[in-house]
């Protein structure tokens, strides 16, 4: 690595000649190599997921280690990366929503919630005392205000943007792709002849139960189960049906959603080849899914 | 030995996006000895060995009580681990005094585990070099969790930490399914078999150097200890011995798997 | 949370006797008593439950400032509060209940609610004690009577299904009993309700005894209202809070027409 050596890349307060700053980009790189996470903005609702390994199998696998958290009433936080940092973030969260409702006496706005995280993030990129977070955050929330749900990332370089579809961690780029294809970008919707989105609600044709299915789907296409660790799918949504809360997906609408997943999966597989080995580690997949 | 740049401050991370730091604070855990948990449907047991620096010495404590309801076996450096302690005993205090119930397991292992963290993202302090085990009996019923130095926490069905631990790991994933409907004593001696494993070479298992914690649905933490352990003891003897050499095919157990991938999971 | 009133506000001239303010060393006023006041809250157990009744009026002074101000609040899904005292100091109460049991909700262990119990009645008794206890040390006390109703939990942690009834007061004294009432209604309605209570009571008899208490509190207390809510909390139902509603008042009782306050009686109005 070019940057490795050079003496450049020891502080978050230093600049390299070139205006970069290299232990920003370390920290994004523990974010990388780790579990998958995603974000899905649907018509109704968002949905998160995680995907959260498990180093064995004696851990009580539905509180061990949890990467989404609730924040508050109506917003929650899917984090991935170094998970104990990802807590100090949350924890963040929680005290700037209590204190705005304290003091504004109204929900905090999916957008100042993001944007004070984010500020909190960016902080520790600022001193050679600190150290940046390794952890990426995805924010869901929902604003009973303006009636508008809204998806946000918070990188731990500090930036954050509002998004269609996020995604974090090992897998994030072909969860990107495959989101693309996701009819989620309502401009696009539109021109496709997809349904269109009235007032300030945004976001695309598909719903929130179409959406759990469709993290599931990608969650395990980009997993090898043979090679990959256990793991347990976390998922979440707040939705029109849910009432805006933010809580758990219902164990057994992740259930199905997973077995549709797997039942997708196996299909295109034997569409694209012959070559029917993956459906027995699929299956295989699925006792740990249960634990 | 120059080994590289990024190891001697917690504050920096190294090119792959790893916190060397923290990664050998973990390690000083696997220097302490080792310490076990696991529970059943009804009670959760800590076990562990405990060291002497020499004949004229006592043995070491290696399990404290914190709370009726909860106790904690340490591996790594004993002053951290009593420093926590002190901080445990305290928050459990001020949650009885102000709801006057017993402090749930799940929010004092976070807090724990908060406060292990935040020592690894600031330059002040050095992480604690120590992993905690903690057995409880609360409102939610029996649990097992432990943490690391890394700020990590996992609850768990059986679990084993320090030196030669991964025997006892593995003496425990091998029986772990019939914990939930064991009986107290029947937990107990599973603890005891999983600590034989952990011992080194010509090592035994004594009233001495074996130290047993158990709370339960109608039991307030205890500890067994001396004179106490030995029944159990005795009946270890029984079923076929309590020195580490036999009890199971450790040595090759032993050639550890790099568990944990350090602080992601 | 800072509930000193510096000034304003207070109808000193309508209550002359009570000191309104005592300097402290600082100079610094501290409230010394009630300025808008909610009148008694009624509370009992009965079969398979826990009841509170109180009015809809709040007072300031004797003047009846607010009729349709709720004094019944559920915390949780299986508690509710009541109180009386200081409407503001109420207000802050349930404000701070509500986001602990947010609090609660977030730092949970399982991201499903139905995995997770939440704060029993008997906790928000015991922290609602530490609150005002400390309150009251630090000499800035909150000025209320709460009483608290759900079910309680066993030492051991398990939740039973054992009706819970408590109150704390302003200076931290808690009292848990099977019949509770507060402000007025502790010298008028509580021999009433210690007399009819049984512990297999029905919920229908529960809620007329209630009615008749709050009734009689209405022609005797100046500052009670016949605008009423009723609340319970059963195993079954949660915890529920009716909508203020009015109860009938007959008024012609003879000790009610008739002046016996003429030389040569025995007294009345």
């Amino acid at each position: 690595m070019a940057s490795s050596g050079s003496g450049y890349d020891l502080s978050s307060s230093t600049f390299s000649p070139d205006g970069r700053i290299f232990q920003i980009e370390y920290a994004a790189k523990a974010v990388e190599n780790a579990g998958t996470a995603l974000g899905l903005r649907c018509r109704d609702g968002i949905v998160l997921a995680v995907e959260k390994p498990l180093v064995n199998r004696m851990l009580v696998a539905k509180t061990t280690g949890r990467r989404i958290h609730t924040v508050d009433e109506y917003a929650g936080l899917a984090i991935t990366g170094f998970v104990s940092d990802g807590r100090q973030i949350v924890n963040r969260a929680r005290e700037e929503a209590s204190n705005y409702e304290e003091t504004y006496g109204t929900k905090i706005p999916p957008e100042t919630l993001s944007a004070r995280i984010s500020t909190y993030v960016h902080y520790f990129t600022l001193h050679g005392a600190l150290r940046p977070f390794g952890a990426s955050t995805l924010v869901a929330a929902y604003d009973p205000g303006t009636k508008r749900h809204s998806l946000h990332m918070i990188e731990p370089s500090g930036v954050c943007y509002e998004y269609y579809g996020a995604a974090a961690g090992r897998g994030r780029q072909l969860a990107r792709t495959e989101m693309e294809k996701l009819s989620i970008n309502p401009a696009r919707v539109a021109s496709g002849g997809g349904e269109g989105e009235g007032g300030g609600g945004g976001g695309g044709a598909i719903t929130v139960a179409d959406g759990v299915r469709q993290l599931a789907k990608i969650i395990h296409s980009l997993r090898d189960d043979a090679k990959d660790k256990p793991f347990e799918l976390e998922m979440s949504w707040l939705c029109e049906g849910s009432g805006w809360k933010h809580q758990g997906v219902p164990r057994d609408v992740i259930a199905d959603a997973v077995e549709w997943a797997k039942k997708e999966i196996k299909d295109n597989a034997e569409d694209e080849d012959d070559d029917d080995d993956d459906e027995e580690e699929e299956v295989g997949g699925g006792d740990v899914m249960e634990e | 030995m120059f080994r590289n740049m990024y190891d001697t401050d917690v504050t920096v991370w190294s090119p792959e996006g790893r916190l060397l730091q923290v990664e050998y604070a973990m390690e000083s855990v696997k220097q302490g000895s080792a310490c076990i948990a696991l529970r059943s449907d009804t009670h959760s047991v800590i076990g562990a060995l405990k060291r002497s620096v020499s004949e004229l010495s006592s043995h070491q404590q290696k399990i404290l009580e914190i709370d009726d309801h909860l106790g904690i076996g340490i591996a790594g450096l004993t002053a951290d681990a009593r420093t926590l302690a002190k901080w445990m005993r305290n928050e459990c205090l001020n949650h009885k005094y102000v709801y006057g119930t017993a402090m749930p397991t799940g929010r004092l292992a976070t807090d724990l585990a908060d406060r292990h963290q935040r020592t690894t993202q600031t330059y002040v302090r050095r992480p604690y070099g120590v992993g905690l085990l903690l057995a409880s009996f609360d409102k939610n019923g029996p649990h097992v969790y432990q943490t690391c130095p890394s700020g990590n926490v996992h609850e768990c069905y059986a679990t084993a930490i320090g030196a030669r631990s991964q025997s006892g790991r593995t003496y425990l994933e091998k029986h772990h399914e019939t914990f939930p409907t064991c009986a107290r004593d029947e937990l107990i001696m599973h603890a005891l078999r999983a600590l034989v494993g952990c011992i080194s070479g010509d090592g035994e298992l004594t009233s001495e150097n074996g130290s047993i914690g158990v709370v339960g649905k109608d039991e307030k933490f205890t500890l067994i200890e001396g004179a106490e352990l030995q029944p159990y003891l005795d009946r270890l003897e029984l079923e076929g011995g309590n020195n580490g050499g036999d009890a199971e095919d450790e040595d090759e157990v032993e050639a550890e798997e790099k568990e944990d991938d350090a602080m992601e999971t | 949370m800072s509930l000193s009133l510096q000034n304003g506000g207070a109808p000193t001239r309508a209550l002359p006797s009570v000191t309104t303010v005592h300097a402290t060393s600082g100079g610094n006023q501290r409230t010394t008593r009630p300025i808008t006041t909610g009148t008694s809250v009624l509370g009992i157990k009965y079969k398979g439950g826990v009841m509170l009744a109180a009015d809809t009026l709040v007072s300031y002074g004797s003047l009846a400032k607010y009729k349709n101000a709720r004094r019944l609040v559920t915390v949780n899904s299986r508690t509710l509060i009541g109180a009386s005292g200081e409407y503001s100091d109420l207000q802050s109460i349930s404000d701070l209940l509500v986001s602990n049991a947010l609090e609660d909700r977030c730092t949970a262990d399982s991201l499903y609610d139905e995995d997770n119990n939440e704060e029993c009645a008997g906790e928000v008794w015991s922290y609602l004690r530490a609150v005002m206890y400390q309150r009251r040390n630090k000499m800035n006390p909150l000025w209320n009577d709460v009483v608290v109703a759900g079910f309680r939990q066993e030492p051991d942690g398990t939740t039973t299904d054992t009706p819970f009834l408590g109150v704390v007061d302003k200076i931290g004294t808690a009292y848990e009993d099977d019949v509770l009432a507060t402000g007025f209604g502790a010298y008028i309605a509580l021999p009433l309700m210690r007399e009819k209570y049984r512990p297999d009571m029905e919920e229908g008899e529960a809620r007329a005894l209630l009615e008749d208490c709050l009734r009689i509190l209405f022609y005797r207390d100046c500052r009670a209202l016949n605008r009423v809510q009723i609340a319970k909390v059963t195993k079954e139902g949660g915890a529920l809070v009716s909508e203020p509603y009015e109860l009938d008042t007959y008024w012609d009782f003879k000790g009610y027409v008739t002046n016996k306050g003429e030389i040569g009686t025995d007294g009345g109005w």
